[in-house]
């Protein structure tokens, strides 16, 4: 008997010493290969620059600093159409075929949420989920293997919600949002940010596939409301603020933070003028477009990094400022993640993040997560549209 | 009599490919494979109404919506097993198919295609809508995963016998009627055939085979949800058919087989860059069909060439 | 829940109109090219967002209108080009292969876009200004009333280039009957050419105006085809007043529909197009259209 024991207790030894050396996927001696799915083609096509950037950024780590403890990132960012079948289908060819150790910076709500019940079965991480969808912070105990980035949609709205309720001027309340997830957790938080002072009025919902919001916009004026919240994509938004001018309304308006970039904004006074102004919005990256930031040396290190590793991305495109900031926490996350990383190293590094300087955030804006608080971002800065700019003011406030 | 020996040889030529690729591709290839067998079949039925009946649809996908939802629903809500649904998913498509294909017998050409881009177009937004049932924007997901080797087996193996089913169909008297309302309809009509319900019949049939290849996809996707059918999946359905109906069904599985690797593996082919991955696809839309046109043109030189024998002098 | 006024009501229509506008210019190069070459473009709208993308390069150079005219004679020159070298190999073809080289140019088309000019939004400014006129109580736009009004100009001139001119006569001659046509001496291989090229720069007409109402990115044509082609069917597909006639139709439609809170904007364009097929089983040519008999 004892025998048997001593030789059980050997082997169980002996695997758990080769598992000990046995790297996990996608690791090897100088590389770190991770991958993600985002819309490179297809009507999503202008997010690609969430790709895009990280890329760039990796690019640009790997050249001077020799990657995270001497081994290079490679990343790979596969186009799924924003379509949650083809997600699926990417997905899987980077954990069965490429043997990625992570899946890093996939866009879309609903296409990680396709994939996320297959991440966490097979145990890898699905990390920094492009959308702000509440789930993917919200539901850990469920699924532990997965952690968003971006402030909730859900605190997005609630910020709005909070500031208008602070007004002298009740609110009353348009909005215009796009019907799916993303737009009606937009609502919900208004509605929570309000808690009661301040109505919403009237509330119209346009598919993706629509051609113009004129109509919503239409009866979005008849109802008469003091403010218009628009809670859309960029040409949903140019679309919108242009019916308001045509229409002859003058509400307070708030932008939501995706449609909020400034090259956007110059595109929308260009044709509505002064209209813009005393636009409301949010931010947490620093918008390379924005004369506040003209200085910046982080945003001249992106301009150059972006020139030299994807020359054919626009500088001024946000979404390229964003993906440096999820590129760079994620190299962050990695060099504690163990040498060599192991994929729940990293999940414990992403669980306990505390980043108070991240370059390409906004002053102040902190990324914070415990292993019970997995929404890394949690602030943003108010932000208002005066002088052919956004102005910020106010202090920082929470999103959660 | 050797049609038949030629489709003989053709299956059993599938079977033994069936059985012998998995011991020769990799394990992913195998699920690259059965998305390849899931727009075969679709493309399958499509092809028999646009080349027997004439009827041109750019809104197949919304028959694959509806099979898939089938699947969907069925899966999710009353906790079927995935693969068992498929009939049903084929029945239920079938039947939209019919009650489509009905008000349709009075547009044609352009006029049909535009009623079937609006179904195509409205399906979707439909079950959006019917939130309760369908998940809405979410869709459903399912909870159970299967390996690759059962995806490709489930997928080819529906598709062998819906090749044998659709041989069967063609040979019989309704194949025949179809074929004969292809080369005239007002000649067939003033034989005694009513139009009307083989015209919809057709329409019955490839709809149904598109919901089962729905049910598929969705099997295949993990759940259902509805920017998985959008109007580029009729149309690429289409190219399937466009590129087959010059040789039928090794057309169709080419067909398949370029929509569905040329738009996976462009960007690493060709370049990542943007918008280049969209411009190679559509340049290779363009040179199948110049190349499609260029087989046609010379096989249909080479068939009469044959027939014909060698030039015989005229007086 | 809102309860309409006679005004809302007014305003949709309004609204829809403006909309409507839009679907009417791109419907009108479909009509067009339908008309004399018999073909549906599928790459109508990718080839007026890259015309619109040309004209965007050129008004960094020079001003406004200049820039807008030599544009459009581009996109005519182009497409001719693209009808010669691409389209007439494959003239005889069955009408799927048409389709699909159609759509494999559309896709062309688009990616170039992206890949020359970038995924970002670009700002593309209008003639007309978006400063609201009053009208008991409804807003009507200068830009929008603009829109419309240039397709009007439009189907006037081609109506006075059908019926009037030499070309015209010879352009109609030519869809109709191609081999009478070659016996009479028309050309009728330039003539199909011709209708590209005329087809081509409405678009490009087309993707100027509308540029500035969303802001001018790749995508921006995507979408609007199928309104267009939508459009184009219910006003008749060989009738360019139709083609205006349907838009505007349509645009109102839409909007009236959506009002009815079961529809509400998710299912407006299910309802739309419902509506359309509808007015088919009753005049299965279109509004415009002519009947064809079919002979044995």
């Amino acid at each position: 008997m004892r025998s048997i024991a001593i030789v059980l207790g050997a082997l169980a030894l002996a695997s758990a010493a080769a598992g000990a050396t046995r790297l996990d996927p996608g690791v090897s001696s100088n590389e770190v290969k991770i991958g993600g799915t985002v819309p490179l083609s297809g009507v999503a096509a202008a997010y690609a620059s969430v790709g895009r950037g990280a890329d760039a950024y990796f690019k640009y780590w790997n050249e001077t600093h020799g990657g995270v403890k001497g081994r290079k990132i490679d990343y790979e960012y596969l186009d799924d159409q924003y379509d949650p079948s083809k997600t699926v289908d990417q997905t899987r060819r980077l954990i069965q075929e490429d043997h990625v150790f992570a899946v890093f910076n996939s866009l879309g709500t609903e296409q990680n949420l396709a994939v996320r019940a297959l991440l966490n079965g097979a145990k890898v991480p699905q990390i920094f989920v492009a959308s702000g969808g509440l789930t993917f912070g919200r539901d850990y105990k469920q699924y532990p293997y997965t952690i968003g980035f971006l402030p909730s949609y859900v605190a997005e709205g609630t910020i709005y919600g909070k500031y208008l309720r602070a007004q002298k001027k009740k609110a009353t309340i348009a909005v215009l949002y796009q019907d799916d997830d993303y737009g009606k957790e937009m609502l919900r938080g208004l509605e929570k940010g309000l808690a009661g002072r301040g109505r919403i009025v009237a509330k119209q919902s346009y598919d993706p596939t629509a051609s113009d919001v004129n109509s919503q916009v239409a009866a979005l004026k008849s109802s008469k409301a003091n403010t218009f919240l628009i809670a859309a994509t960029p040409k949903y938004a140019i679309q919108a603020y242009i019916q308001v001018k045509k229409l002859g309304w003058k509400p307070q308006i708030v932008v939501n933070q995706v449609a909020s970039a400034s090259n956007v904004m110059k595109i929308v006074q260009s044709s509505v003028g002064s209209l813009a102004n005393d636009s409301v919005s949010i931010g947490f990256v620093k918008d390379p477009t924005d004369p506040r930031f003209k200085k910046d040396k982080v945003v001249a290190l992106y301009r150059t990094v972006l020139r030299k590793y994807q020359p054919s991305a626009d500088p001024s495109d946000v979404y390229n400022v964003y993906a440096m900031a999820v590129a760079y926490e994620f190299v962050n996350a990695l060099a504690h993640a163990g040498n060599p990383p192991t994929r729940d190293g990293l999940m414990r590094a992403v669980t306990h993040m505390n980043d108070k300087k991240n370059p390409f955030l906004y002053p102040g804006v902190v990324v914070h997560t415990t292993p019970q608080s997995r929404f890394p971002i949690t602030q943003a800065q108010l932000i208002r549209w005066r002088a052919g700019h956004w102005n910020a003011f106010g202090r920082l406030v929470s999103a959660r | 009599m050797r049609a038949w020996a030629a489709r003989g040889g053709m299956l059993a030529a599938g079977v033994v490919l069936f059985f012998l690729l998995p011991h020769v591709v990799s394990d992913f290839r195998l699920f690259e494979l059965a998305r390849v067998g899931q727009y075969f079949i679709a493309m399958l039925g499509l092809y028999v109404l646009t080349t027997y009946t004439g009827q041109v649809s750019i809104g197949h996908g919304a028959f694959m919506a509806i099979g898939g939802y089938t699947t969907g629903v069925l899966v999710y809500h009353r906790h079927w097993e995935d693969w068992r649904t498929l009939p049903v998913a084929a029945l239920v498509a079938g039947v939209a198919g019919l009650l489509f294909g009905l008000p349709a017998l009075r547009l044609r050409g352009l006029y049909l295609a535009l009623a079937t881009f609006a179904m195509a177009v409205s399906v979707p937004a439909i079950i959006k809508k019917w939130e309760s049932l369908t998940g809405g924007s979410t869709g459903l997901l399912f909870a159970t995963f299967h390996t690759n080797r059962w995806y490709y087996d489930v997928t080819w193996a529906a598709a062998g016998v819906l090749v044998v089913l659709a041989w069967i169909v063609l040979a019989s008297p309704v194949g025949r009627t179809w074929r004969a309302l292809r080369d005239s309809e007002v000649a067939a009509a003033s034989f005694g055939i009513w139009v009307p319900l083989y015209k919809t019949l057709a329409f019955g049939i490839s709809a149904a085979y598109a919901g089962l290849a729905g049910g598929i996809l969705v099997i295949l996707s993990l759940g259902a949800n509805p920017n998985s059918f959008p109007i580029q999946l009729s149309i690429y359905l289409l190219v399937g058919v466009a590129i087959g109906a010059f040789a039928s069904i090794p057309g169709i599985l080419v067909g398949a087989a370029f929509v569905e690797y040329v738009q996976v593996y462009a960007p690493k082919w060709v370049s990542d860059s943007p918008g280049i991955p969209t411009f190679a696809f559509g340049a290779a839309l363009v040179l199948a069909a110049f190349a499609a046109t260029a087989v046609s043109a010379l096989t249909i030189r080479w068939q009469t060439g044959l027939k014909r024998g060698p030039a015989k002098e005229t007086s | 829940m809102l309860a309409y006024t006679f005004s809302d009501y007014a305003q949709q229509v309004v609204s829809g109109l403006s909309s409507g506008g839009v679907y009417a210019l791109l419907a009108l190069a479909i009509v067009i090219i339908y008309r004399s070459t018999g073909v549906i473009n599928f790459a109508q709208g990718e080839m007026a967002t890259f015309t619109t993308f040309i004209a965007f390069s050129l008004m960094h150079h020079m001003s406004y209108w200049p820039a807008f005219f030599l544009t459009c004679a581009i996109a005519f020159a182009g497409a001719v080009a693209l009808e010669r070298v691409v389209i007439r190999p494959i003239e005889q073809a069955p009408v799927l292969t048409l389709v699909i080289v159609t759509l494999g140019l559309a896709l062309m088309f688009n990616g170039a876009s992206a890949w020359i000019w970038g995924g970002a939004v670009h700002q593309f400014d209008s003639p007309f200004s978006t400063r609201p006129i009053h009208v008991a109580g409804v807003a009507f736009s200068i830009q929008d009333l603009g829109i419309i009004a240039v397709s009007l100009v439009l189907v006037l001139l081609l109506w006075l280039l059908f019926q009037f001119t030499k070309l015209g006569l010879a352009l109609r001659a030519s869809a109709l009957n191609p081999e009478a046509s070659r016996f009479v001496g028309i050309r009728v291989g330039w003539m199909l050419a011709f209708g590209w090229g005329l087809a081509a720069a409405i678009g490009a007409v087309a993707g100027m105006l509308t540029a500035p109402l969303s802001g001018l990115d790749f995508n921006m044509m995507l979408t609007l085809l199928l309104y267009a082609f939508a459009a184009a069917v219910l006003g008749g597909l060989e009738s360019p007043l139709g083609a205006v006639v349907g838009g505007l139709l349509f645009g109102v439609v839409l909007n009236l529909v959506a009002m009815w809170h079961v529809v509400g904007s998710s299912l407006k364009l299910p309802v739309g197009l419902a509506v359309i097929l509808l007015v088919l089983l009753v005049r299965p040519n279109g509004l415009f259209g002519r009947t064809v008999v079919r002979k044995v």
